[in-house]
């Protein structure tokens, strides 16, 4: 098998890809591809030799990485967005043999003799037939992928994921006529492809089953709404902060109309904005539970009644247990660590044995870091990240419960809880409040909604809250 | 010696401990209760005088069974092992004092066990139950099952949580004799509803109340929390989306996990 031959089964002729005004049939992907085959080999590069494709949300990435697998290489997408430090830093830990670099990426140029690495432009024009080199078969457990993780935790982290993880990931939303994606649908691909919720759940399943892609190279909450009109999108997928802008902006009624599937991903969606899709433009936006290390989805509610605050049921051939902290099987509706297992379990972090055992263990268990509870009908529902725990005179506080109450006040704009440390209570709850609160007032409303264990002692005003592009607050830097 | 709080005899005919004999002898335990032991009562006021409540207290001694009912203005009903009706000397004493028996060896045990409580609490009645499912050992106040937070949600039925200290020393474990002349403090909290906490068909929520009926307990009884379930030594059963489909637990690299063993009725 080979991730990169998922294109070839579509006729040439068929529309692939929609960037800005040019469009590409799969013909003229399977091209670029092969193209890219060709000078990759030409290079030396051999399988599992490791490409790095430096691009944004652009066609040269998809010619680029389908190329670059099918010489059996293993690649990293990286943004073009990165600053040249961060990039730096990437590239020590990965090492590439080469760098694919896209029409976004083009700045790095600039760079080339510092950086000390061949950079290859992804062509646009494409070689003769004859001189295309066939795409390599791989075993489903070669590694394909080795994605940055978004590192909210510290040092970046490389996950490798195999062949046989990311075709099980894309099998789980491609899979059934109606429920599942299809041919005849038509996504936006505005979520980065650097990230594996836009990689795998959106770019590459929409190609595996031979869907329209419409690419937005940078999302632009008003553009992104002009492509859903104009392309008639059926299938929505995005991140948290794209849904928030989505249902705030004034969008004309029948803008979703064409929208068949929206999905959320990469964080929890705020229960306020799923319920404002709904009510405002009728669309219900599916939730979903995965990550980098589980090649995307785990859970989901897709097909089944959403339940308000659970991100759905476990997918067919994945496994939850959920566990305490000596690994033990927690009793029904106690909450627990996530533990899961599956054909989508990544194989581990490129070169770091330490951190891959303590979270993947030889029986193929992976160790999610990610606290939930299971209700009697097997739904999910998070509840916060295990090392994000707070414990105050031995009780349990998990900072996403005060975030979400205190976010309940008017004149909060952003909140995250940490721990501090109390020598009466072993620990206790700091709120960084971002917004314009009176802060006895907000003491109160906080004394109101939760049990007193669970209250700030301490409130910080800040100017504004470190949080990632997904979503997700990056809390080590209140600590 | 202690004065004796004021008591109404709760007529319940459906349930057990009705008889004149049970009215006459629980007025006499509580009288004699008062007598030989310095007991402290507060929060009285929180005890509805009429309609449903669950009474929450903590587990230290087999004579929190004897306090807390007696210092209560009103009966209270509670489950007890169904072995204690083979025995002669509380086949008639322990259904006086409300206790209902039921038989813990049967598979639904547990649902058994929760429609007798609504039984009680549907009637009007108070009942109690141990919110850590047994005796705690170490002294400290263990996690709670989640069985009384779920039963007020059932029976729309608001949890008192109770707090007592100084029973331990009338009758440490395994001492069938309680010493006399020792203070007793037992502290009635004020009523908690599920529905106060959140979402009840969120099973965060209901988490998350059980917690918080236990740090009122804690305030209440002067114990130190400790986040595991009383007699750890069960371990617990597996939880999963679907069980069939998790032929192995999961191991982790550094501490394997311990095997599965029953679930109790202490699960409850």
């Amino acid at each position: 098998m080979n991730l990169a031959s998922s294109i070839e089964q579509h006729d040439p002729g068929r529309p692939a890809l929609v960037d800005a005004d040019a469009s590409y049939t799969y013909g003229e992907l399977t091209a670029q591809a092969a193209t890219v085959r060709s000078i990759l080999t030409a290079s030396g590069v051999a399988p599992d030799d490791r490409v790095a494709v430096l691009a944004g949300n652009e066609p040269s990435f998809i010619g680029g990485a389908l190329g670059a697998l099918g010489v059996g290489a293993r690649v990293i997408p990286m943004k073009a967005s990165n600053p040249l430090p961060e990039l730096e830093r990437k590239l020590a830990v990965i090492e590439p043999a080469v760098i694919l670099v896209g029409e976004e990426g083009a700045w790095i140029h600039e760079h080339a003799v510092t950086l000390g690495v061949t950079l290859i432009d992804v062509p646009t024009n494409t070689h003769a037939e004859a001189n295309r080199p066939p795409i390599v078969d791989r075993s489903p457990d070669d590694v394909a992928f080795m994605m940055l993780t978004s590192g909210v935790s510290g040092d970046p982290k490389v996950a490798m994921l195999t062949h046989g993880n990311l075709d099980a990931g894309q099998a789980a939303i491609s899979t059934g006529v109606d429920d599942g994606l299809r041919p005849d649908d038509v996504v936006l691909g505005a979520l980065p492809v650097a990230h594996i919720f836009g990689l795998n759940a959106v770019l590459l399943t929409a190609l595996r089953v031979g869907a329209l892609l419409i690419l937005e190279r940078r999302f632009d909450i008003h553009q992104s709404l002009e492509l859903v009109r104009q392309h008639k999108i059926t299938v929505l997928a995005g991140a948290p902060p794209m849904w928030r802008m989505w249902c705030q902006i004034d969008a004309p009624a029948g803008t979703f109309d064409s929208v068949r599937i929206a999905l959320s991903g990469a964080a929890a969606l705020p229960a306020d904005v799923c319920q404002a899709m709904q009510t405002q433009h009728g669309l219900l936006v599916e939730e979903g539970y995965g990550m980098t290390e589980t090649a995307g989805v785990l859970t989901t509610n897709r097909g089944i009644a959403v339940k308000q605050g659970s991100v759905g049921q476990a997918i067919p051939g994945i496994d939850i247990v959920l566990v305490d902290d000596d690994g033990t099987p927690v009793e029904a509706g106690d909450s627990g660590e996530i533990v899961v297992r599956g054909p989508g379990i990544f194989c581990g972090y490129y070169n770091d044995a330490d951190t891959t055992g303590q979270v993947l263990t030889d029986d193929g268990w992976f160790w999610t870091g990610d606290v939930g509870v299971f209700d009697d009908d097997g739904y999910l529902f998070l509840v916060d990240r295990v090392k994000d725990l707070i414990i105050v005179s031995g009780f349990n506080v998990y900072p996403a419960e005060v975030e979400n109450i205190l976010s309940e006040h008017p004149d909060v704009l952003g909140v995250v809880v940490v721990g501090g440390e109390s020598v009466e209570t072993g620990e206790t709850v700091i709120a960084h409040v971002c917004g314009s609160p009176d802060l006895d007032e907000l003491d109160a409303f906080a004394k109101a909604r939760l049990t007193r264990y669970k209250c700030p002692t301490e409130y910080r005003l800040v100017d504004e809250l470190p949080v990632a592009p997904t979503g997700k607050i990056i809390r080590r830097e209140l600590r | 010696m202690s004065t004796l709080p004021n008591f109404r005899f709760e007529d319940a005919p459906d349930l057990p401990g009705s008889e004149n004999l049970a009215k006459y002898g629980v007025a006499a335990l509580r009288r004699l209760v008062h007598r030989l032991w310095d007991i402290e009562v507060t929060g009285l006021e929180h005890i509805p005088a009429d309609g449903p409540a669950i009474l929450c207290p903590n587990h230290l001694s087999f004579c929190d069974s004897v306090f807390v009912p007696l210092t209560l203005p009103r009966r209270v009903w509670a489950i007890g092992k169904g072995e204690y009706l083979d025995d002669w000397k509380t086949k008639h004493l322990f259904p006086a004092f409300g206790m209902i028996p039921v038989d813990r060896s049967g598979g639904d045990a547990a649902k058994v066990a929760l429609d007798t409580a609504a039984r009680v609490l549907d009637g009007g009645h108070l009942f109690m139950i141990y919110p850590e499912g047994t005796r705690s050992r170490s002294g400290n106040l263990h996690k709670a099952r989640t069985g009384a937070a779920r039963l007020g949600l059932r029976c729309n039925a608001p949890i008192i949580p109770v707090g007592h200290s100084g029973t331990l020393a009338v009758q440490p474990p395994d001492q069938f004799m309680m010493k006399p002349g020792l203070p007793v403090k037992v502290n009635f909290g004020a009523p908690m509803r599920i529905e106060d906490a959140g979402d009840p068909s969120d099973p965060r929520t209901i988490r998350a109340f059980a917690d918080a009926v236990m740090f009122e307990i804690a305030q209440l009884s002067g114990q130190k929390y400790v986040n595991t379930y009383a007699g750890s030594d069960d371990t617990p059963s597996p939880t999963a989306s679907d069980q069939t489909a998790v032929p192995t637990a999961p191991t982790r690299p550094t501490a394997p996990s311990q095997p599965p063993l029953r679930t109790t009725f202490a699960s409850l």
